[in-house]
Order: structure tokens, then C-alpha cells, then sequence
């Protein structure tokens, strides 16, 4: 059983890479070599894609730039109702709080497609179209369910003693949160943000309503044009391409925070 | 001095302290004593605002503690799980308050390292509480109530979270941290041992209520209540078979072996080192007897007592019935 894990694990590792893997040798194949197997190994390779974002108009970084201005956003705005929203919840009688979590869990659950419509009229209402903080508005206010849910099992792990010990200490509210039960609960609100800004940056219909200005385009409406720019042929380099650029912000996000993620999707608690 | 007048406690209809009268006068330390779910652990909570009481009042130092949140009421607390913030270092967990409280750092600093000496903590002050031995923690918690400079301490069973060396070890600390200031002392526990050993005056809780208050003394030697006789003392008081309507108890070191006396059959005992435990039964019941002979399982012996150690109760009132 140990001796074979290495084996399950590389094959899994395999299983799960191979298509990224797929994506970045596409991305670096020139177009002709990708629906002409004969052309031989060494004339198949070329940064040809990557150039081609890069210099269009506008160039590709600049959608990266809007997913992270739009994500970053989004998160902080997330988090910064949901902690004390949680907070707050959490230090309340059972029976409302099962009660408050059945109503948010509905809300986390609901299909927000369907909403986007309506969302798109209060957009036109209030001349929020083809504004970057803007749309973090509604993605703030998608993803703050199940922010809170994450966020009220991170606070409920923490025994109440330790919020008394402080208040005794002379801490108010703000104190406490800011110097005892926001470091303890780090790693769940790391793991919630990260959970937050993948939505905002993976986010397409309300993007795609809201946005049209092409500098403003967030990273997945931006490749839907690429990969439909042209009705004669799909340009899969330049669009492999794309997907490889758009993972690498998430992966170095995801890098950075392993750590964190990892305590966070682990814990039921930290240890008091 | 710190004044409870009829201090009250309710979830929904349920009352889990009423009519809670007590003064802690300066200097005085007053155990709260009573099995779990008595209602001494929220009295504790009510006197730091931690909890809203629904009856009653409370006073420090003659002025009423209405409407002054536990953030400033200034109350050094040890809870029973020490509750140290597990983020921060022996010497952060004890400067946050005085950080908050806008303390300047130099004298900060000077008045930590003169509380981790006074516990015994200066070569612990790098370290996180879960690096910290039980006995450790402990005192990083007394160190924290200390620096509060409070004008009540409230000690929340600190010690049954350690083993019983330990224990032992730490209750001359606690009598030279704590006992001996000049502040009013509230001390919660189930052990009626440490109340003994530790408290100036005991409050005996049952459902909520008190049922005796006195010394240690008093309370061993005149319980007012069956329940307080049965909860002080141990080995437990034995109960005799009921007569002339009272119900009687005697301790099992009031009992003495005696030819003369009614004969019991040995079932049982215990080497306690000093003396033993033997476990008789007879007509009346069973009976427990600390002796120091040594008698063999199965035996017959006689077992009398001095009238004037029997203590009386009303079966029904079940308090005490005075004997002239």
C-alpha cells in the first residue's frame, strides 16, 4: 500500500495536469504545425501567440490588469462585510443562527444566472455599465453567502472564552477583531478571499453585459472574442495562449497563499 | 468590596441563580462551591459583564456596576481554560491589554518583566501558549489577571484542568499571587478540598442557590442543609436509617471502633496510608469508617460513635434541626 502511493499519486498528478500541460504546447506551437502533424519537431515552436496578444489592441495584460483590479476588489469588498457580518452571527443564540444559515445557504445556492437580467437593468439605471468598480458590486454581493457561511464555521471554531478573556482585557469590538480574532481566523479568511476573487475572475455573463468598452473587457469575455474573432476558423495557439497568461496571476495567488488554503479548507477550528 | 444583592439569572423561564446575596469584603477570599450546573460559573460571568443579570444588582467599591461594560470594568479573570490567545507569544498575550489601555511602551515593557518574574515565566516569555506545560499556561493567566491590576479577581476553576501534583504545587503560588493582595477574591470550584484549603468563607450553590455561607469551619461542623453536610467532608458523611423522624448523619471520622457498640460486617476497605476506609454493612445500612487498626474483610465489628458528632435533619425541610 505505502510503497505503491508515490505511483497513484504521480498518475493522479497526471491526470489533473495533463490538460494545462496540453494548453501550454498548443500555446507554443506555431499555427501550422497545429493542424499539420508532419512538420517536423524543431520548426514547430514559436512565441508567435504571445506576441500577438501582447501587442494587440489593447494588449493582453490590460485585461489582466481589469480581472485583477475587478477580483482584488470584489474580495475586499467580500470580506469586509462578510468577517464582521459573520462575526456577529456567530456570537448569536443557536436557533437564529441555524436559522440565518439556512437562509444564506439558500441564497449560496441560488443559480445567479438568473438574475443577471435584472442586475443588468439596475446597471443601466444607475449608469453603472462599462465600470470596473462598479461590477464589483454585484460579484461582492454573489459571493457574500457563501463567504458567510465559510466565514461563520471559521468564527464558531473559536472558543468564546477567548472573546471574554479579551473583553476583560479591556478590548472593544473593533479591538477584538482586529487583534484577536482576525489573526486566529486568517487562514479561513484566506481561503474565502481566494474562493472570492476565483469567482470574480472566472465571472462571464454579468462581465459581458456590463462591459463593452473593449479596454475595460475582464479576462473571460476578453478570450470568448478571441476564440470567436473569426467564423472561418478557431485560432487555438492564440487562445491557448491566453489561458496560459490568464492562470498565471491565480497560480502565483494560489503559490502564495498554499499555506493558508490549505489550514483553511482543513479546519474546523484553531486550537484555543 | 464587591456586593452581590439579590443577583438573578434566567434562560427563557428557567432561573439558574436567584436571589444571589453575598459580600466579598476586602483582602477576603469567597469560594463559591456547588456540583456542576449550579449556577456558579454565570455568577462569576454576571460579576464581569460578560452576562446581563435579570435580577439584581451588583456594587464594587460601593458603586454599582449597572451599565459598565466588561471592558471596563476592571476584573482580572482566570477562566478554566486559561483562555490565552494562542497567536501571541507568554509576553504579547500579556502586554495587548496594556497596549490597548494606551500604556507607554517603556513602562509596559518594565511592568511585564516584573509580572514573568513574580510567576516564574522570564525564560517562557518567547513562547507560544501551545509550547507551554498546563501548570505554564496557568500561571500566564494569573500573570495576565495580575497586570490588570483589578479591583476584583474572579478565578473560574483554575485548577481542575491540572493533575493533582500539580495542583498541589500551584495553590501556595496562587495564595502568593492572589489571596494575599488586598482585593476582594471570588473563587469557583467543585472541589470542596480546594474551597477548604484555600477560601476565607465558602458560598454552598445548589440549583441556583445559596445554601449556606460560613467559614470552613462552619460548614464542616454545623452544615445548615443535608445537602451541604453530604457535599463537605470526605469520605461523604454516612446516613443513618431515619429515626424519631430526623434524618442523621455522621462523618466516618467521628466513628470509632468499640466492642460495646452495634456490630457491623466488613465488606470492603481502602488503604488510604495513614489510615484506612472500611466499608460496613449492618442492620441500618451501610456506614464508612476511617480507622487506623487493621481489620480483615468479613469480620464482625463494633462501631460507636459520640452522640454530640450526629448531625440531625428534617427529612423534608432537609435543613438542620438545632439539638440542645
Amino acid at each position: 500500500m505505502n510503497r505503491s502511493r508515490p505511483l497513484w499519486i504521480a498518475l493522479l498528478l497526471i491526470w489533473s495536469l495533463l490538460p494545462m500541460l496540453w494548453q501550454l504546447i498548443t500555446s507554443l506551437t506555431s499555427s501550422d504545425a497545429l493542424v499539420n502533424a508532419d512538420i517536423p519537431f524543431q520548426q514547430r515552436w514559436t512565441l508567435a501567440h504571445y506576441r500577438e496578444l501582447l501587442s494587440g489592441d489593447p494588449p493582453f495584460w490590460r485585461y489582466l490588469f481589469n480581472s485583477s483590479l475587478v477580483g482584488g476588489l470584489s474580495t475586499l469588498l467580500t470580506l469586509l462585510l462578510a468577517v464582521p457580518a459573520a462575526y456577529g452571527i456567530a456570537r448569536m443564540a443557536p436557533a437564529s443562527r441555524r436559522t440565518i444559515r439556512t437562509v444564506v445557504g439558500a441564497a449560496a445556492l441560488f443559480p445567479y444566472v438568473l438574475l443577471f437580467l435584472a442586475l443588468l437593468e439596475l446597471a443601466r439605471e444607475f449608469q453603472m455599465g462599462n465600470n470596473l468598480l462598479a461590477i464589483a458590486l454585484p460579484y461582492a454581493g454573489l459571493a457574500l453567502p457563501l463567504a458567510l457561511l465559510l466565514l461563520i464555521s471559521a468564527f464558531e471554531g473559536l472558543p468564546n472564552e477567548l472573546d471574554d478573556a479579551a473583553r476583560l482585557e479591556g478590548l472593544g469590538v473593533v479591538d477584538r477583531l482586529r487583534w484577536v480574532l482576525m489573526p486566529l481566523i486568517a487562514p479561513a479568511t484566506a481561503s474565502t478571499g481566494i474562493l472570492v476573487f476565483l469567482f470574480a475572475w472566472n465571472e462571464y455573463p454579468i462581465a459581458l453585459t456590463w462591459l463593452s468598452r473593449d479596454d475595460l473587457l475582464t479576462l473571460p469575455v476578453a478570450m470568448a472574442r478571441i476564440a470567436g474573432s473569426s467564423i472561418y476558423a478557431v485560432p487555438y495557439g492564440a487562445y491557448a495562449a491566453a489561458t496560459v497568461l490568464g492562470s498565471l496571476p491565480l497560480l502565483t495567488l494560489v503559490l502564495l497563499c498554499q499555506r493558508q488554503i490549505v489550514a483553511g479548507l482543513t479546519n474546523g477550528a484553531v486550537k484555543g | 468590596m464587591l456586593k452581590l444583592n439579590t443577583l438573578g439569572k434566567r434562560y427563557g423561564s428557567r432561573w439558574i441563580l436567584r436571589d444571589l446575596n453575598l459580600e466579598v469584603l476586602t483582602g477576603e477570599c469567597v469560594a463559591l462551591l456547588g456540583p456542576s450546573g449550579c449556577g456558579k460559573s454565570t455568577a462569576l460571568r454576571l460579576i464581569a459583564g460578560l452576562e446581563h443579570p435579570d435580577e439584581g444588582g451588583i456594587e464594587l467599591e460601593g458603586r454599582s456596576l449597572d451599565g459598565i461594560p466588561a471592558e471596563r470594568r476592571r476584573i482580572g479573570m482566570v477562566f478554566q481554560s486559561y483562555a490565552l490567545f494562542p497567536h501571541l507569544s507568554v509576553r504579547d498575550n500579556l502586554d495587548l491589554g496594556l497596549k490597548i489601555r494606551g500604556m507607554a511602551p517603556a513602562k509596559r515593557r518594565e511592568q511585564i518583566d516584573a509580572v514573568l518574574s513574580t510567576v516564574q515565566l522570564v525564560n517562557e516569555a518567547d513562547r507560544r501558549p501551545e509550547q507551554l506545560s498546563g501548570g505554564q499556561r496557568q500561571r500566564v493567566a494569573l500573570g495576565r489577571a495580575l497586570l490588570r491590576n483589578p479591583s476584583v479577581y474572579l478565578l473560574d476553576e483554575p485548577m481542575s484542568n491540572l493533575d493533582a501534583q500539580l495542583r498541589d504545587e500551584l495553590r501556595p503560588e496562587l495564595r502568593r499571587l492572589i489571596l494575599q493582595g488586598p482585593q476582594p477574591v471570588l473563587y469557583v470550584t467543585h472541589d470542596q478540598q480546594e474551597a477548604m484549603a484555600l477560601a476565607d468563607r465558602i458560598a454552598v450553590l445548589r440549583n441556583g442557590r445559596i445554601e449556606q455561607i460560613g467559614t470552613p469551619q462552619e460548614l464542616y461542623l454545623k452544615p445548615a442543609t443535608r445537602f451541604v453536610a453530604g457535599f463537605i467532608g470526605r469520605p461523604q458523611i454516612n446516613w443513618l436509617k431515619k429515626t424519631n423522624g430526623a434524618c442523621i448523619g455522621i462523618r466516618p471520622e467521628h466513628l470509632r471502633p468499640d466492642e460495646n457498640g452495634d456490630r457491623w460486617r466488613l465488606i470492603g476497605r481502602e488503604w488510604l496510608g495513614a489510615n484506612q476506609l472500611l466499608l460496613m454493612e449492618g442492620a441500618a445500612g451501610q456506614l464508612q469508617m476511617l480507622c487506623s487498626a487493621d481489620f480483615q474483610p468479613g469480620e464482625h465489628l463494633g462501631v460507636s460513635w459520640s452522640p454530640k458528632d450526629e448531625h440531625h435533619f428534617d427529612p423534608i425541610s432537609e435543613k438542620r434541626l438545632s439539638r440542645s
